[in-house]
């Protein structure tokens, strides 16, 4: 742009010089002219001059000529002859004059010629006079003559005036002309000459601008190039450039420092001898200069340490759009690469740390699973002898005692209630967490079970002077479907609590119906005490295992700190809420809401509406139970509720009874001997047809133990050593109960009428449907059973009855296993109480032809099975 | 109890498909080495393989008169190895059975009947505890003498 300017500014000077020198030309030809014709008018002003002096000196000499004829006087010669002299002179000027003009010059001759002829004339006649003075008339003609002559010279000089004159006038107004334009060049010159200084003025002007300008351009350029320059020095990349030829051509620091190689060096060298593959190299730079640009391209630079680098560049190019090299950045991955690893690296530690914490977190839940387990075990071991210490403690304190023994018995009796109420506490806990606590639904009466419930404080809260208060709301449903142990559970604990803590005042039990659809009913539960309360601080923990209210509760009021704990998670477990609110010294209040399902009222029969007490009172229960210990216990407890009680030895007994007296409950223990707990059950259930409510006392509860037990009929079990609270529960719930809506399944004889004798189904889950493992169980069926059946028939025979009982005897476990049925394993015992009773019964041959026969069939099923598997395979 | 991985268990019943169905379930339901054996004469006879846990049938001479019965294998097996904890079975539910078990030394006594396993197992489980109190009450009597002299 700048560049154009001066292109045509340039133009603009030379035009304009050379239009001053134009009218410089113009002005002094013009000059010139004004000169010659000034000259001009002044020649023609000396002709005239000359011609007029020319004039007068022909009328001089003529006057002269004149006097000297008249008078004769010489002094008239010698004035002529000088006016001659003059007038010659003057003729040869004139003629000089008009040289250059043709014209008057022939004219100036003729005058000279009638000048000359006029001399002559005068010469005559002054001869004439000289030698004939008086001769007039001759002098009279040539004075005639003469005159006419002077005439004819006038009328010549005349002329000669007017071509002079007319000349005169030409040249005068050709100088006008000539110097009024010599006046217009001059001017032009001049207004010429003042545009250029002008313009000259203003150039100059604009080029110190543009001087200005341009040098704060180049000053700007400056700082902005020494600023790109710090940058690139700045940058810890190296940047270089190199020519189309792979020559570098700059370079900085970090290029220096990456290569190990001095700038200078650098500088000129080849770009490819710096990578580790020098063509890799230059098919990167070729590319630059062939796409103008790369980017990305790994290469590696030979420095000591191999930095790898992605080597990105472009091209740059002169004004003329020439490619004149290339700038390129090698980017340093090194760190990235770094990074990166390190990243893969973390990542992997991290899935490492994760599996880690899994294994943990498995370790862990394995742990809290074996510390239940543990928690639980230790808590029955502990159970079992606390269980006898307080038994035989009570059965001591009803016997005759002193009053400090009394005291003391007391002592210990109130020791181990607190302990087995803590580790009851610990086992139900342990239940919940492991979520193996499960709910009941049955329908119950919910007025009913909590008048039953609060009986048991009445003695406590009498103890204490306090009173015990229900509010009921009228408008709940009757009959209620939920787990009513549980709910009692729960309102127990929540009772107790209230009145551990609580020296006066009362002690408010209130039920209200929140709200009931069609489906279900909230019913909100709220114990109230006017206790000690509980500190604001202490509010968010009491729920939490081992807490109470404050530290030094414990010692002043004793209790577990597990009740709470165990409220919680019980009306948590049935999606209840359960909150507190107290006041210091006022009391406080615990309140829990669960949800009921609604039952169709008529379904279920009416329980007696009898006072509860009385219905205790009248209620019979059998304890069967071989172990004079747990017997005495059982009476112990029973009495304690004021049941009536009595007891069977073993299930023999307990039936004898039963054919006797009608109880309302029975308890039973499993292992006893003669019969055992679910041979009297099935006994009671199918040869009695009573349908009684039978609890089953079960050492340790083993699911088998517990399927076996409502597979006979039983009602529910309990474990032992037993827990009061929880029988008094479930006895009460039995009472209540109406006998129609227990759920069980009375066992009804199948085995008879199928035609297989065998039934896989105990192998296959003993073995896991394991062929292998089927296939040798029936094998050894298949070897032990034949000699068997033969040895049994040849006792038998010889009535070796010791050896018959022995061979019956060894077959009875498996008649069970191969799935038997239970009638033969019946028979079997019979036959063996027979043969232990060494007598001979009538249908003693029947049984054992039986047997033979099952025994028999099953080996040829077991046969027919085994072959089966074969064929299979 | 040797400090082994694996408990070594003895079975030994005449009854051979009970034996089998007991032997079945110890394989499957932990990690055992089970050896059995149909005659206690067997049994003694293999007491150098130091098992570490005996289940014995009470009837070992059910059939066959002139056999070692449950308790005389017991007896002889206390005579020579009183460490080794021995459970005994019967399918007889009779407290005598079980107290004259329980007075030959016998660890337990359990009725044979669907559950006996599972009895089994909780008694193997309690061997273990026992033994490691034992171990851990050896351990404070070592120390406790130490420190008294």
């Amino acid at each position: 742009m700048t560049y154009k300017i001066a292109k045509t500014q340039a133009v603009y000077y030379y035009l304009a010089i050379l239009i001053i020198i134009a009218l410089g030309i113009i002005f002094y030809y013009n000059s010139k002219k004004v000169i010659t014709s000034g000259n001009h008018v002044t020649h023609t002003y000396a002709v005239m001059d000359k011609n007029q002096e020319l004039l007068l000196d022909v009328m001089s000499f003529e006057t002269a000529c004149r006097g000297y004829l008249l008078t004769g006087n010489p002094s008239f010669i010698t004035s002529y002859r000088k006016s001659l002299a003059q007038v010659e002179q003057n003729i040869v000027i004139l003629l000089n004059l008009t040289k250059d003009n043709p014209n008057q010059y022939k004219r100036v001759e003729e005058l000279q010629h009638l000048i000359t002829n006029r001399i002559k004339i005068s010469e005559k006649l002054i001869e004439a006079k000289s030698k004939e003075p008086q001769n007039s008339k001759e002098q009279y003609l040539f004075l005639q003559l003469s005159t006419a002559k002077t005439e004819a010279i006038r009328e010549s000089v005349k002329a000669i005036n007017a071509e002079e004159f007319m000349l005169l006038k030409v040249r005068k107004s050709e100088n006008t002309f000539s110097s009024d334009i010599n006046k217009i060049v001059l001017f032009s010159l001049f207004a010429g000459v003042f545009l250029l200084l002008l313009f000259i003025y203003f150039v100059f002007r604009n080029h110190t601008i543009i001087n200005e300008a341009s040098k704060a351009h180049s000053y700007a350029m400056q700082l902005a190039s020494k600023y790109s320059l710090s940058l690139i020095e700045a940058s810890r990349d190296p940047l270089f450039t190199i020519s189309p030829e792979g020559i570098i051509t700059d370079a900085n620091q970090a290029s220096v420092q990456v290569t190990e190689v001095p700038r200078e060096k650098l500088i000129g060298s080849h770009f490819t001898t710096y990578f580790t593959e020098s063509e890799k190299a230059k098919e990167g730079y070729e590319e630059v200069f062939s796409k103008g640009f790369v980017s990305d391209y790994p290469l590696t630079i030979k420095d000591g340490i191999l930095t790898q680098v992605l080597f990105n560049g472009s091209v740059y190019k002169d004004d003329n759009n020439t490619v004149i090299g290339a700038v390129v950045v090698a980017r340093d991955i090194t760190e990235q690469k770094r990074i990166e690893d390190e990243l893969i690296k973390a990542k992997q530690i991290a899935e490492e740390a994760a599996i880690k914490a899994e294994k943990a977190t498995n370790v862990a839940v394995e742990a809290v699973k074996s510390k239940q387990q543990f928690l639980s075990n230790m808590s029955h071991e502990i159970r079992t002898p606390m269980n006898a210490i307080i038994g035989f403690t009570k059965v001591v304190l009803k016997t005759e005692l002193t009053a400090k023994q009394k005291e003391y018995l007391m002592a210990i009796k109130m020791s181990g209630d607190a302990m087995i109420v803590l580790i009851n506490d610990i086992l139900d806990l342990a239940k919940v967490d492991a979520g193996r606590m499960s709910f009941e639904k049955t329908p119950f009466k919910l007025n009913l079970s909590i008048a039953a419930m609060l009986h048991l404080f009445e003695t406590k809260v009498q103890e204490k002077n306090l009173a015990l208060l229900t509010e009921y709301d009228e408008r709940i449903p009757e009959v209620l479907v939920g787990d009513p142990v549980r709910l009692h559970q729960i309102i127990l604990n929540l009772i107790s609590n209230s009145v551990k803590f609580t020296n006066k005042g009362s002690i408010t039990l209130a039920v209200k119906l929140l709200k009931e659809d069609d489906k279900k009913a909230s019913i909100k539960f709220s114990v109230i005490d006017t206790g000690i309360g509980i500190k604001k601080s202490k509010m968010s923990s009491i729920f939490d295992n081992f807490q109470q209210a404050t530290s030094s509760t414990s010692r002043l009021f004793g209790g577990t700190g597990l009740g709470l704990a165990i409220v919680k998670q019980l009306v948590e477990a049935q999606d209840g809420t359960i909150t507190v609110e107290s006041t210091i010294d006022v009391g406080s209040t615990f309140s829990f809401v669960l949800d009921f399902s609604k039952t169709s009222a008529q379904a279920v029969v009416e329980p007696e509406m009898v006072p509860l007490n009385t219905d205790i009172k009248d209620t019979k229960i059998l304890v069967v139970e071989d172990m004079e210990l747990n017997q005495l216990l059982m009476k112990t407890l029973l009495d304690d509720f004021g049941f009536e009680c009595e007891i069977a030895a073993n299930g023999k007994l307990a039936v004898e009874k039963l054919q006797t007296t009608s109880y309302d409950i029975i308890l039973m223990d499993l292992q006893m001997p003669e019969m055992n707990g679910f041979e009297a059950t099935t006994y009671i259930r199918e040869t009695l047809k009573l349908s009684v409510p039978i609890i089953a006392l079960t050492a340790d509860v083993t699911t088998v133990d517990v399927a076996r037990c409502k597979e006979v009929g039983m009602n529910d079990y309990i474990s032992k050593p037993v827990d009061e609270r929880l029988l008094y529960s479930k006895l009460i719930g039995l009472i209540k109960k109406p006998i129609l809506i227990i759920e069980h399944e009375v066992g009804t004889p199948t085995a008879t009428d199928t035609i297989r004798y065998v039934d896989m189904s105990y192998l296959n889950k003993l073995t896991q449907s394991n062929t292998k493992l089927i296939r040798e169980m029936i094998t050894a069926y298949l070897v032990q059973t034949p000699p068997l059946v033969t040895t049994m028939r040849k006792s038998y025979n010889s009535k070796d009855w010791t050896l018959l009982k022995s061979t019956v005897h060894k077959m009875i476990p498996s008649f069970s296993i191969v799935g038997i049925s239970d009638e033969y394993t019946k028979m079997a015992k019979q036959v063996q109480v027979y043969a232990d009773a060494l007598e001979h019964a009538p249908d003693l041959e029947e049984m054992i032809k039986s047997l033979e026969s099952v025994c028999n069939h099953s080996c040829v099923e077991l046969q027919n099975e085994l072959n089966a598997m074969n064929d299979e395979k | 109890m040797k400090n082994k991985d694996k408990l070594k268990l003895f079975l030994v019943d005449d009854d051979i498909v009970f034996l089998k169905s007991l032997e079945i379930q110890f394989l499957q339901h932990g990690d055992f080495e089970i050896e059995t054996y149909v005659t206690g004469e067997l049994c003694i006879a293999a007491l150098d393989h130091e098992p570490d846990v005996i289940i014995l049938d009470y009837h070992l001479d059910g059939i066959d008169k002139k056999a070692m019965n449950g308790i005389e294998t017991l007896d002889i097996i206390k005579e020579s190895r009183s460490h080794i904890p021995v459970i005994m079975l019967s399918s007889q539910d009779k407290i005598e059975v079980a107290v004259s078990c329980m007075l030959h030394d016998a660890f337990d006594y359990i009725v044979k009947s669907e559950t006996s396993f599972v009895r089994i197992q909780k008694d193997l489980a309690t061997l273990v505890k026992l033994h490691k109190m034992e171990k851990e009450l050896k351990w404070y009597m070592d120390k406790s003498s130490f420190l008294s002299h």
